[in-house]
């Protein structure tokens, strides 16, 4: 099963991504997205973030999720890989996440991700152990 | 690649098909989508056309739901949508300004010609990309205090003017004159002013460039003479928005507007359709915010026009003013504006929603300078790099039917990861120096994504709008060098 996969858009760009777990399909949409802004082959781990956002359902959850990961890579500057989601209701989420700051030395920036919108957002188990999440990002 | 639309599109004329309202439950209005017989096979191969349906759902919609003939599929609003609400009872939705609230175009004249630049181009080129910070998570070169910031959001372009960074009858050349009525700092969260704050003077990523053209192509000169411009004249394009702060505002508010809309038991197709009632108090936060968000991207244009003028400066040992570096307009064309308008004999205000398109107002209206109120407004269309950019007049058609507005660009018609696959092995800025175009660019992926032949033809989008008759040609320009993020 893979992570994630890129869904083609005129404009912008779409991404799918699955997970055994609701925890695991969130974790890996916030992988996807930060494989679509750099290499995160390049990222160490070592700085830490504890986030929280809260949702009206799975679908809000998952796009503020993500738009507050989108912020601290701009505002705090910092490059992420490792999401552990350790709570996830239907209107909260607690993670801790980790990766390295911003080193333009270091690090290629391929693109600016301005921001997940809610445009065909789904977060669906579509069968028991298989989570599908879909979104897609204005570029 | 997406599905195609097999929607019912009825051909009103040769640059007109309108999507009735009786295709979907829920419209309240019909949709109407300016192009050519030729585009419509392209609008119609993604769900462009659906999102036009879409808007038409919106509570308060007066007039059509219009499209213009650089749409392309976008999330909520097509790209190149227009549409218009009324005070009561209608609803302002950030979807429908987009992320990068104002991104907009500037042109700033020169009195050099081509002969006269030529000589000097690489080295104007590599000083305009090592001072004009671009590229992903660009800073700007000067930092503002907090107050600074607050006076920023307030006052835009006005403000960076007022410290030293323009020319007086820079503002007069601005949409708004550079700074946006009802404009409160405090409806701008401080997440969205600590993502923005550093990035005031930088021109970002993606399709945001720096454009050094030559007018080659005059069709109508007594317009261009008005508009200062002649063939063989050197002039500057900048195209950039409100980077992260009117990113992150759009973010902030369609998170309130999704919790607002059962308040308000608003029901939208799409959920990035979410809006509230203008007169609500999330709806008018959301239109102070944007509005700060605009002044930023104003006051944003404006630095980097400044730079610009300070490396001419430098480059031919001239003052920026006896080089003819006066500000032609500067426009927007990711905006919502309270704006009057007469609808079936009557005069309405209205909130005007562009996203992907560009105002477009005609002789006679009160919003433009002196300059330009007997001849209309200059509409500033930016091509792909590489193919250059039209500078257009609105008509008084387009008041009467499109809310005074017109097209915006080329409009994509590729998927970022086409173009990807299509560029690869390609030296992209090799090509376009065989067609006589230089390129500096932070990241060749994104010019590996914004080939030209990601973008319909600009003058094919142009072509429409001229004969639809809701904006005409004044100028082309041929692109001599581009600053790509």
């Amino acid at each position: 099963m893979n992570k994630f996969e890129i869904l083609d858009h005129t404009a912008d760009v779409g991404l799918v991504a699955w997970g055994e777990t609701k925890e695991e399909v969130f974790a890996n949409a916030a992988l996807g997205m930060f494989s679509l802004i750099c290499n995160v082959e390049e990222v160490n781990g070592g700085f830490t973030i504890q986030v929280e956002v809260e949702g009206s359902d799975y679908e809000d959850l998952l796009v503020t999720w993500l738009n507050e990961l989108l912020y601290l890579f701009e505002a705090e500057e910092v490059l992420l890989k490792e999401f552990n989601i350790q709570e996830l209701g239907q209107y909260y989420l607690k993670a801790q996440v980790e990766g390295e700051p911003l080193d333009t030395q270091k690090h290629h920036v391929q693109r600016v991700v301005k921001a997940c919108t809610y445009y065909e957002v789904k977060v669906e188990e579509i069968r028991p152990q298989l989570w599908r999440a879909q979104v897609y990002f204005d570029i | 690649m997406a599905e195609a639309w097999k929607g019912p599109l009825q051909k009103v004329d040769d640059w007109r098909w309108l999507i009735p309202r009786s295709y979907k439950k829920g419209m309240l209005t019909d949709g109407m989508i300016y192009a050519s017989e030729k585009m419509i096979s392209a609008i119609r191969k993604d769900q462009a056309p659906e999102q036009v349906a879409n808007v038409a759902c919106l509570p308060g919609i007066v007039g059509r739901s219009l499209a213009m003939p650089d749409i392309h599929w976008g999330y909520g609003f097509p790209i190149g949508g227009v549409a218009a609400t009324q005070e009561k009872g209608g609803v302002i939705s950030p979807g429908g300004v987009g992320f990068d609230i104002n991104c907009g175009v500037r042109v700033i004249k020169t009195n050099l010609t081509e002969e006269e630049v030529r000589p000097h181009l690489e080295k104007l080129l590599s000083l305009l990309f090592t001072n004009i910070p671009s590229g992903v998570g660009s800073k700007g070169k000067l930092s503002f205090s907090i107050p600074e910031l607050e006076k920023v959001l307030e006052k835009g372009a006005r403000y960076i003017i007022s410290r030293g960074f323009g020319f007086k009858e820079d503002e007069e050349n601005i949409e708004e004159r550079g700074a946006m009525e009802g404009a409160d700092p405090e409806t701008v969260s401080s997440k969205a002013r600590e993502r923005g704050k550093g990035q005031l003077g930088s021109l970002g990523s993606g399709n945001h460039f720096l454009e050094l053209e030559v007018v080659e192509r005059v069709f109508r000169p007594d317009l261009a003479e008005v508009f200062g411009l002649f063939p063989g004249q050197v002039i500057i394009m900048v195209h950039t928005g409100s980077r992260g702060l009117g990113h992150q505002v759009c973010t902030d508010y369609l998170e309130e507007m999704q919790k607002a809309m059962n308040r308000y038991d608003i029901k939208v197709p799409d959920r990035q359709l979410a809006c509230a009632p203008c007169d609500s108090p999330e709806g008018r936060r959301y239109f102070s915010a944007m509005a700060c968000s605009a002044n930023f991207a104003w006051a944003n244009r404006q630095l980097i026009t400044h730079w610009v003028r300070e490396i001419f400066e430098q480059v031919f040992q001239k003052s920026a003013a006896s080089l003819g570096m006066f500000t032609l307009y500067d426009v927007a064309h990711n905006i919502a504006k309270w704006e009057e308008h007469e609808v079936e004999g009557q005069k309405m205000k209205l909130c005007v929603h562009r996203k992907g398109a560009t105002r477009a107002f005609s002789a006679g209206s009160p919003a433009l300078p002196p300059r330009y109120r007997e001849v209309g407004q200059p509409v500033l269309i930016p091509g792909d790099m590489g193919t250059g950019s039209y500078i257009l007049v609105g008509t008084e058609l387009a008041m009467q039917e499109t809310f005074g507005s017109t097209c915006h660009g080329a409009g994509r018609v590729m998927s970022r990861s086409e173009a990807d696959r299509r560029s690869r092995g390609r030296n992209i800025a090799n090509e376009l120096k065989e067609r006589g175009v230089l390129v500096q660019a932070e990241s060749k992926a994104t010019l590996r994504e914004e080939i030209p032949e990601a973008y319909k033809d600009v003058g094919e989008v142009v072509e429409v709008v001229e004969r639809a008759g809701i904006s005409k040609k004044v100028v082309y320009a041929r692109p001599l060098g581009v600053i790509k993020g």
